[in-house]
């Protein structure tokens, strides 16, 4: 086989493999949106702009669509913060280094459902190790999903557990970039290590941080597994966001297309997010 | 350089506290898996002990765990095989070769990292459902692979595009073929990077619980993470057997990352990531 057949074959695999795991179902999912269907077996019907009509002219998509940013913004924030003060602390040295970065990265190799599961049991009401803590602190029960603001607040604290060590990993790799030089230079104009972080440190990992938080959105919009492991979306709503949202109207309620034109709105937002990353970094093919 | 005292301690006092901040949940978990029923409704201790093995042999003996493990390894397995072949294939052919449709293959599966889950699930559970493949591994497989293939594809581009081409030239020089040179002088070079991408494809599949969720209806079929699942909305809540199903599910991806740390970090480094 020739060189050129060689490649060409590899390719015509890659397209074909591109097209029928990737392409197809966005198209599908897209045309999906335009027609009725309420069963997943049932031939569909043209319905033109009447899901996405239906879809945003009820009250729950707003909620879920509001929801859903405040739970990517919160968790987003204290990932980062977080996230940049463990690589900070990583970076120096002490004692059994090597350990605690490892333990740091552990959360994040867990599979979401051990991760829920294994927090649920903590805050149980009566025998949990954090309900004996709370209560030994003197503190009264936290009622860890009951009210909306709590559930939120559950589910925002679940998912920074679980995603700060992609931060802190990242950021750790990135701070090894910084050439010490730098910081020798400053030590001896007299400065102290805030002003280091703040002048040197930030400006320097500055397209790293933009490439963090960047993906960690796209991520934190789309996540799933976590929301619904913990609350279902609840209580009444108050954790729906439109993953959730989506999900409950194609496979509970069946309204095929009002799901999958949930889900297309939820690609067009993301889709600016994808924008502005090709924006500021183009793919070299070079 | 030496820090003054007090500036030392609060640098171990803070790496003390990331350390139990990051494991004590995991600690808490295998604890509770083996500590004795009795024990676990009244003892405040967070020392492990009393043990006891019960609710390990509860969940291999009397429920459906041991099937969903196996479910959990051929669909990991599978995931992780055809997504190596296929990544490497596409992603060497794209490095090699100037063609059009090169940008749109790295652009779609960069694109493709970053799709909401149900557009990708819908359409598919759809046409799994009309095709009689609905409820089957199978279908499970593909959903993963639309989550696998983008990342090894990505990571083996980069990999690749800094290997230099003068390796496998020199090899076809020396007459070898194209496959001989990728099977004899690419391969074995890119083995760190194929190994990177096993580990993530693998964590991807194993820990799934979305797609398994929707493509998945009946017990026998469930991956470990969905029946694990299940078992907190039963009746009673059996947190031993709960605790002991978790902590079988996690030790495998702790076993490969003590083993695997090193290609971990370079991976999460240069852009392997899973959600």
């Amino acid at each position: 086989m020739s060189s050129r057949a060689t490649i060409y074959s590899f390719l015509g695999i890659g397209l074909a493999a591109t097209l029928l795991l990737i392409v197809a179902p966005v198209v599908y999912a897209i045309s999906l949106s335009f027609y009725h269907m309420d069963s997943f077996v049932g031939t569909p019907r043209w319905a033109g702009l009447d899901n996405y009509a239906r879809v945003l002219s009820e009250w729950a998509f707003w909620r879920a669509l509001g929801n859903g940013f405040i739970y990517s913004f919160g968790t987003i924030v204290l990932q980062v913060v977080l996230g940049i003060g463990f690589a900070l602390v990583l970076n120096q040295v002490f004692p059994f280094r090597n350990i605690v970065r490892g333990l740091s990265i552990l959360p994040y190799l867990l599979p979401t459902v051990v991760v829920v599961l294994t927090f649920k049991w903590m805050v149980d009401g009566s025998i949990g190790v954090l309900t004996h803590v709370i209560a030994a602190l003197g503190l009264p029960p936290v009622q860890w999903f009951e009210s909306p603001g709590a559930a939120m607040a559950s589910v925002i604290l679940v998912s920074v557990w679980m995603w700060t060590p992609f931060v802190t990993t990242t950021f750790l790799a990135a701070l090894q970039t910084v050439p010490a030089s730098l910081y020798e230079a400053a030590k001896v104009d007299g400065t102290n290590a805030v002003q280091r972080f703040f002048h040197i440190t930030l400006p320097m990992l500055k397209p790293i941080l933009t490439v963090i938080v960047l993906l960690r959105a796209v991520w934190m919009f789309n996540k799933f597994d976590v929301i619904w492991l913990l609350t279902q979306g609840g209580p009444v709503g108050a954790t729906e966001h439109l993953a959730i949202l989506s999900y409950r109207t194609a496979f509970s309620l069946f309204d095929i297309g009002g799901g999958a034109a949930i889900a297309t709105i939820s690609f067009g937002i993301l889709s600016v997010a994808v924008f502005i990353y090709f924006r500021l970094f183009p793919i070299d093919t070079e | 350089m030496t820090r003054p005292l007090p500036a030392r301690l609060g640098l171990y006092a803070a790496a003390l506290v990331i350390a139990v901040y990051s494991a004590f949940p995991i600690y808490w978990m295998v604890v509770s898996s083996l500590r004795a029923p009795e024990a676990m409704l009244t003892s405040t201790s967070l020392l492990p002990g009393p043990f006891t093995t019960e609710y390990y042999w509860n969940l291999l003996e009397l429920t459906d765990y041991p099937a969903q493990f196996l479910n959990s390894v051929i669909v990991a397995g599978v995931t992780v095989a055809v997504t190596m072949v296929l990544s490497v294939m596409i992603a060497y052919a794209v490095t090699r070769q100037r063609m059009p449709g090169k940008r749109l293959v790295i652009g779609a599966m960069l694109y493709a990292y970053m799709f909401p889950p149900l557009l990708i699930a819908i359409p598919m559970f759809s046409v799994f459902a009309k095709i009689g493949l609905g409820d089957t591994l199978a279908s499970v497989i593909v959903s993963h692979l639309t989550l696998t293939l983008p990342l090894g594809v990505w990571f083996l581009w980069g990999f690749f595009k800094s290997m230099p081409f003068e390796l496998e030239e020199a090899a076809m020089v020396d007459g070898c073929t194209r496959l001989g040179a990728f099977l004899r002088v690419v391969l074995p070079l890119s083995l760190p990077g194929l190994i990177t991408v096993a580990i993530f494809s693998f964590l991807l599949s194993w820990t799934d619980y979305t797609f398994a969720l929707i493509m998945i209806g009946s017990d026998a079929n469930k991956t470990v993470p969905v029946g694990l699942a299940s078992m907190i909305g039963s009746f009673d809540l059996r947190w031993g057997e709960i605790m002991a199903g978790s902590t079988l599910i996690a030790l495998p991806l702790f076993g490969a990352f003590a083993l695997l740390s090193q290609y971990f970090i370079q991976g999460l480094g240069a852009g392997a990531v899973k959600g």
